[in-house]
């Protein structure tokens, strides 16, 4: 049976709801057995069940054309090039310097670097020239523009947190402080160029309108989020609350104490080897 | 730390989180006299609907979450209800407040579009959210473990 018939068969929800709702699904469920298992084959269930998930999200506009929301797999199949590639960057930089385990050859720390910039002018590519994520020919994909300004504006924002706390937390930290204060900068100057430099198919005004609606869409998941963190507290602490208190038991005794005291002391003398 | 050079250290914080938006609403207010491109009632609406959708969503999370919590306490059933009344709380506030009328509907023809639009909008969202953590606290530990390695401490000798 070949997918034209499927597609005539199933109808449109249903379609969305087994080809694209059912992989976003099964991605987190197979991190979770992942982590969550011991036993090797499970790990590489979970592992197999993620990979799978990924990859039908992001074939999802060709397997359900007819819905809306898989742009957002067009979209996460066009940034997991760039995003891998400056992860995969910041990692081999991070583990070819003074790590005490799992450390990389030092030439790494260039590889990395490279690596990294390769990515981030990847992403700069889809805005300033011809690597737009498109829907169709000359059509934007909607979830580029929530993605892409978000993304700046927030590397810029932990950033720029991150190097005033390494100054004033931090021992000692001003290189890694001006390291984040040039990343932060980064940011801003990329906010900055899309504010003012139109790409091929993304707009000065169309950027603009999208970074404040980006910021409105950070206030609303911090609310949001807070208020669902808070509730969940709530109902921990009435909870709680409600439990009877823990059966008091006596004060140790004299001998016990001593007991106890004699143990602490075979182990923290350093004394005998 | 003092009590009062901790707050200060947290404030300068938060003043370093907000500081690029601010320097961009500067720069934009200085060469456009106004914030160009800004619409009040769509960033409303955007507000509203990211604050429903990430609480209905994170509720459902931290409601699985509640489930572990709860193996060791022989799983008692009134958390979980707790937490099951309050996700569809967030359920019920989101599908009234889209019927409302236009106020919460964005260019969807109807609430059951525009609630499936706001998953995907705020997956989206925190997707670019956990990428930009990710980068931001990834780039602070290769910068520390890219500096010279230091000795903290000083050991006696025998």
């Amino acid at each position: 049976m070949n997918i034209h018939t499927v597609r005539g068969i199933m109808d449109e929800m249903l379609q969305a709801l087994l080809l694209f709702w059912l992989p976003v699904a099964v991605v987190p469920f197979g991190v979770w057995i992942f982590l969550s298992s011991s036993n090797d084959q499970r790990k590489t269930f979970g592992r197999f069940l993620a990979f799978v998930g990924i990859v039908m999200v992001c074939t999802s506009p060709w397997t359900v054309p007819s819905s809306p929301s898989t742009a957002a797999g067009h979209l996460l199949g066009a940034i997991i090039g760039p995003a891998v590639l400056i992860l995969l960057g910041i990692y081999l930089i991070s583990f070819s310097g003074h790590v005490p385990v799992g450390r990389l050859p030092r030439s790494d720390r260039k590889l990395g670097i490279f690596v990294s910039l390769v990515g981030f002018a990847w992403f700069a590519g889809m805005h300033w020239w011809i690597l737009t994520p498109q829907i169709a020919s000359g059509k934007v994909n909607d979830y580029w523009f929530v993605f892409w300004p978000t993304f700046l504006l927030l590397t810029s924002c932990l950033s720029s947190c991150a190097a005033i706390a390494s100054l004033t937390i931090g021992d000692n930290r001003k290189t890694e402080s001006n390291y984040m204060f040039m990343l932060s900068g980064l940011g801003f100057l990329m906010i900055l160029l899309g504010l003012n430099v139109d790409g091929p198919l993304i707009t000065t005004d169309d950027f603009r309108e999208h970074l404040w609606l980006s910021v409105a869409d950070l206030a609303g998941i911090a609310a949001g989020g807070l208020l669902s963190v808070m509730v969940f507290a709530l109902v921990i602490f009435v909870y709680e609350k409600t439990l009877p208190s823990p059966v008091k038991i006596e004060a140790p005794q004299t001998a016990e104490l001593e007991q106890v005291a004699n143990v602490i002391a075979s182990h923290i003398g350093g004394g005998v080897e | 730390m003092s009590g009062s050079r901790l707050a200060v250290t947290w404030r300068m914080m938060a003043l370093a989180f907000v500081l690029p938006l601010l320097l961009i609403l500067a720069i934009e207010i200085t060469l456009s006299s106004g914030i160009e491109g800004f619409d009040g009632d769509e960033a409303f609406t955007r507000f509203a609907n990211a604050t429903l959708t990430s609480y209905t969503l994170l509720s459902l999370l931290l409601l699985g979450n509640l489930f572990f919590y709860g193996e060791s306490r022989n799983r008692p059933l009134a958390p979980l209800v707790g937490m099951f009344c309050a996700s569809l709380l967030g359920v019920a506030a989101t599908f009234f407040f889209i019927n409302q009328g236009p106020m919460l509907l964005e260019d969807n023809g109807s609430a059951q579009a525009q609630a499936i639009y706001n998953i995907v909008h705020t997956l989206v969202s925190a997707g670019a959210v956990a990428f930009a953590v990710c980068v931001s606290l990834g780039s602070m530990f290769s910068a520390i473990t890219s500096q010279k390695r230091r000795i903290n401490f000083t050991f006696e000798e025998e």
